[in-house]
């Protein structure tokens, strides 16, 4: 990071957003290595496919530098604004999943057990994200943001612009509706142990 | 639902929470040139080269203010041709009013009966 992108670091997101929005170069650096991190982690969990998550990311920052011109400071945070786009574009995607028959989760070939654990994660993880595909979209949303993010009812709340007890019932409902949906692969995705 | 089933789903969430995967350099190149590509420039359109008549209406403001000193030379010259009441009055404040002095004065009856006479 050079010393222009310095003056940035303390920057709040919405600065640093009309600062690039004013043609400042360095800023975008800043403000891609800031939220691009969070923005990922939450497509991957969500659409558990590192190519999809990767186009969900640039498609939401590339909205992000469209609405920059437009941006105003008082109505959101980027962050709050981002989270939404994220779970929006990636309930879009899971949508052209429904219908699709549930992944057969294939056999480990290698028999080492590092590998076979990393398999099994794999498959555990699609299987997930499928199953949030079957869910309507804003449970989805809701359960993601509260399992998969670990965010608070709150801040999900701001997010999805709902009061605080719609959250409480979107995610109620639709953990329900996903144990409900996996509760026929527990086999195939080993829970049928003891152990998980 | 069970506490079985529980524990399923917890165990799911809990591994997709632990997924934080870094961006890659490619990611990050390909956002940061959409960044470059739809970012605002301030000094993106060049000016065209302007001509005399052009850079004269710069200096003193464009069309508008054309429009006002044309406004303000037909006014002049109508004040000039007939200047309202309270401009006379002002103008005599100023410079105060006209006095005629008569500058022959006593002599005035002489000269008029000398050409009489003469």
């Amino acid at each position: 990071m050079t010393a222009q992108h310095g003056i940035w670091n303390d920057a709040p997101d919405a600065a640093l957003l009309v600062a690039y929005a004013n043609g400042d170069p360095s800023a975008a650096q800043v403000l891609t290595a800031r939220l691009l991190p969070r923005v990922l982690a939450q497509a991957t969990r969500m659409l558990s496919d590192q190519a999809e998550a990767e186009d969900v990311a640039q498609d939401a920052l590339m909205r992000l530098w469209k609405i920059a011109p437009d941006w105003r400071q008082d109505e959101a945070q980027v962050s709050t604004w981002l989270y939404r786009v994220v779970a929006n574009l990636c309930t879009d995607r899971l949508r052209k999943r429904r219908g699709v028959p549930l992944d057969q989760i294939a056999e480990p070939a290698d028999p080492q057990r590092g590998v076979e654990v990393q398999m099994q994660d794999t498959a555990r993880l699609r299987a997930l994200s499928d199953a949030l595909a079957q869910l309507p979209d804003r449970q989805a949303q809701a359960v993601s943001l509260r399992h998969l993010q670990g965010m608070g009812n709150p801040e999900i709340a701001e997010i999805m612009d709902i009061s605080v007890r719609s959250v409480e019932s979107l995610t109620a409902r639709g953990k329900r509706a996903l144990t409900d949906i996996l509760q026929g692969r527990k086999a195939a995705l080993g829970y049928d142990d003891d152990e998980p | 639902m069970t506490n079985r089933d529980d524990d399923m789903i917890d165990d799911l969430f809990g591994l997709a929470q632990s997924q934080t995967p870094a961006p890659s350099d490619d990611l990050m190149a390909r956002i940061l040139a959409d960044a470059a590509a739809v970012q605002p420039s301030v000094a993106s359109a060049s000016p065209p080269q302007a001509g005399f008549m052009q850079s004269l209406m710069d200096l003193i403001g464009g069309w508008p203010s054309v429009g006002g000193l044309a406004m303000a030379g037909v006014a002049g010259i109508w004040v000039g041709f007939a200047p309202p009441t309270v401009v006379s009055d002002w103008t005599a404040e100023l410079v105060g009013t006209p006095v005629t002095i008569d500058m022959l004065g006593s002599t005035d009856s002489y000269f008029s009966e000398s050409m009489i006479d003469g």
